[in-house]
């Protein structure tokens, strides 16, 4: 899988190929307007990151040249303008998502992962861990063939752990995931116990390994 | 009162007690001069008639004797040694109850060893009557200058007034987000002129200062935002780093959360900017009831969490014709805080009624302090979640929509009244 990340903030870029690099991304980098520009009309990609604000332009302009090329890049805004004008722009020009920063490595991963599953497979994509699967359009799971009856909460946490499997998950990444904005309001960590609590409870009871391992009270990851 | 008034009745107090005063003076003044005019004019004949009266008091003639414009009388007297005397005497005319004013010249001479006294007196009738008729004269013409002079006045100021009146009219019109430059009328007066020009620059000034307010809340929303992530980003690729202890583990947990509170507060402070600038401009019906049960169902965990009773009296919902997202920051902010300020068990009441939203719950025993209740940064508790800048967004948004809010303490609830 191909991602392309435009962004001026070459530290950002460095996390990002960092951690993206652990799931088996190729990661292109372009630092300015130009670059992108070059870069995304010379090759194609599964998925851009795709900041608004550059040196040398803006990052909206990239994403209209490649609709108007009919190119199926799925691209991912990243704005430090949490603006909702720039959203909806952004959204209307034909972007996947919008991820306003700073956002969890682990969250821009989940959405990378939705972005391709999107494009690539329609949505109709099984992902399979040992006795774990995932039918991502049906949003159901299966252990060892069995369907477990999960909430839709719990169904999105164990599919953020899983796309982000092997690696620590802070706590503030999930309670962002669960509770949206609200995690702002207050400290969610009981909220994300409980859950963690109930689907470690219910892939146990439908015959999984204990996969999902706190680490020190830091957050908790999904070792396979 | 209307500077245009104000001088005027100005004018008008000084021109009517200069109208008031002067004509009697005028009238006092006239009527001396004419009584010593006519005083010279007695002596003078006197003077004149004098040979003429020694020759007819010889001939034993008449004591009457005629000199056009004078009644003269002289008769014999015992001899008197006090002189000429002017003086003015009334004396009855034709009929009965009329009495006119006469001025006499009382004399003697002497004839052959004969006194005689002689009186010289003419009437004053017309020359009053001419000193009333001037003054009359006078004061209308008086009375009509001044009354000519208000209305000039009137007249002139209004014109002359006119550009300074739309001026003011564009000033009140004026909305530093709507409109980038006041053009105001030419203006033919100078200080109106210089006023419009003043006014101009003084808008294009502000327009410069909102845009720059406005062009800094998103760029230090930028500038903040980039750091931040870079610092998030890096925490949680040192939390895939392994080995990793225990300790290492807790402080990278404890940057994080210093992390997500600064983020935070920045969200929260460029918010207030935001809201500060107006630049929540898209309105439509909210109902206030729908949002409020959207947020009952979101803080669901936290209310079950803490076992608080939640009492919600929905009989009447509200609409309000704001901006959504403000709407959902304003009863959000309220509702978090009921619930985060909370005691175990403790209750919140929610009434919608008419215009109002009374929101009650039960925490902390003593009142806050309502000086510095919806002042930046001021928080009641220790808890790191709490930004202090909740209140704040709350009391910004509601001055913003023209709604009041009203904190009270009563029966161990903190109430708060939203009217919309």
């Amino acid at each position: 899988m191909k991602i392309l990340i435009v962004e001026d903030e070459e530290e950002l870029v460095k996390s990002i190929v960092s951690y993206l690099k652990a799931e088996s991304y190729t990661c292109d980098v372009a630092n300015n307007f130009n670059t992108a520009m070059e870069k995304t009309e010379s090759f194609d990609y599964d998925c851009i990151l795709l900041d608004i604000s550059l040196p040398d332009g803006n990052g909206l302009q990239v994403l209209k040249e490649l609709k108007a090329n009919n190119k199926t890049d799925g691209v991912i805004i990243i704005s430090a303008r949490n603006s909702i004008n720039d959203r909806v722009t952004g959204l209307n020009l034909g972007a996947d998502d919008y991820l306003p920063k700073p956002f969890h490595l682990p969250e821009l991963s989940a959405r990378i992962a939705a972005v391709i599953r999107r494009r690539k497979f329609d949505g109709h994509s099984i992902l399979t861990f040992n006795e774990i699967s995932f039918d991502t359009s049906a949003k159901i799971i299966t252990v060892n063939g069995k369907p477990v009856d999960l909430t839709r909460t719990e169904y999105d946490l164990l599919l953020y752990l899983v796309t982000n499997k092997n690696r620590v998950v802070s706590k503030n990444a999930i309670a962002e995931r669960i509770s949206g904005e609200d995690a702002e309001i207050f400290n969610n960590f009981d909220v994300i116990y409980a859950h963690i609590k109930n689907l470690k409870k219910k892939l146990a009871a439908a015959g999984s390994e204990d996969y999902i391992k706190a680490v020190y009270g830091m957050g908790y990851k999904f070792e396979i | 009162m209307r500077l245009l008034k104000k001088t005027i009745l100005s004018y008008f107090i000084f021109s009517a007690i200069l109208l008031i005063t002067a004509i009697p003076v005028f009238y006092y003044a006239l009527k001396t001069m004419m009584v010593s005019n006519v005083d010279e004019d007695l002596v003078a004949t006197k003077t004149r008639i004098m040979p003429l009266l020694q020759r007819v008091a010889e001939s034993h003639a008449d004591s009457n004797f005629n000199f056009p414009g004078y009644d003269i009388v002289f008769e014999k007297e015992a001899p008197a040694k006090n002189g000429d005397s002017i003086y003015g005497v009334e004396l009855s005319g034709g009929s009965a109850e009329e009495v006119l004013p006469w001025r006499l010249l009382a004399s003697h001479f002497v004839v052959r060893n004969e006194s005689y006294s002689l009186q010289i007196r003419t009437s004053m009738v017309d020359k009053l009557s001419l000193i009333k008729r001037i003054v009359f004269v006078l004061a209308i013409v008086l009375v009509g200058l001044l009354l000519g002079l208000l209305i000039i006045n009137q007249v002139l100021t209004k014109r002359i007034w006119k550009p300074f009146y739309s001026t003011l009219q564009r000033l009140r019109d004026y909305r530093v987000d709507k409109q980038p430059l006041l053009r105001l009328e030419q203006a033919s007066v100078k200080e109106f002129s210089d006023l419009n020009r003043a006014i101009e620059q003084l808008t294009q000034r502000d327009y410069q200062a909102y845009t720059s307010q406005k062009e800094f809340a998103e760029n230090a929303s930028h500038e903040m935002q980039s750091p931040l992530a870079v610092f998030q980003s890096k925490l949680e690729l040192l939390m895939q780093t392994k080995p990793l202890n225990e300790d290492q583990a807790g402080l990278i947990t404890d940057l994080a959360d210093a992390s997500k509170r600064m983020s935070r507060l920045n969200k929260s402070l460029i918010l207030l900017t935001k809201i500060d600038n107006n630049q929540f401009l898209e309105k439509e019906t909210v109902s206030v009831k729908d949002v409020l049960l959207k947020l009952l169902q979101q803080y669901d965990f936290q209310i079950k969490q803490q076992s608080i009773n939640v009492v919600f009296n929905d009989a009447a919902d509200i609409a309000v014709e704001a901006n959504k997202t403000l709407i959902e920051i304003l009863l959000s902010n309220l509702l978090s805080n009921a619930i985060r300020h909370n005691a175990e068990g403790g209750t919140i009441n929610i009434l919608l009624k008419a215009k109002d939203l009374v929101m009650q719950n039960t925490g902390k025993l003593s009142p806050l302090d309502t000086q510095k209740l919806f002042q930046r940064f001021q928080k009641e508790s220790p808890d790191t979640n709490s930004l202090g800048l909740g209140l704040e967004i709350v009391k910004k948004i509601c001055t913003l929509n023209n709604y009041t809010i009203q904190y009270e303490f009563s029966n161990e609830l903190h109430t708060f009244l939203v009217k919309f």
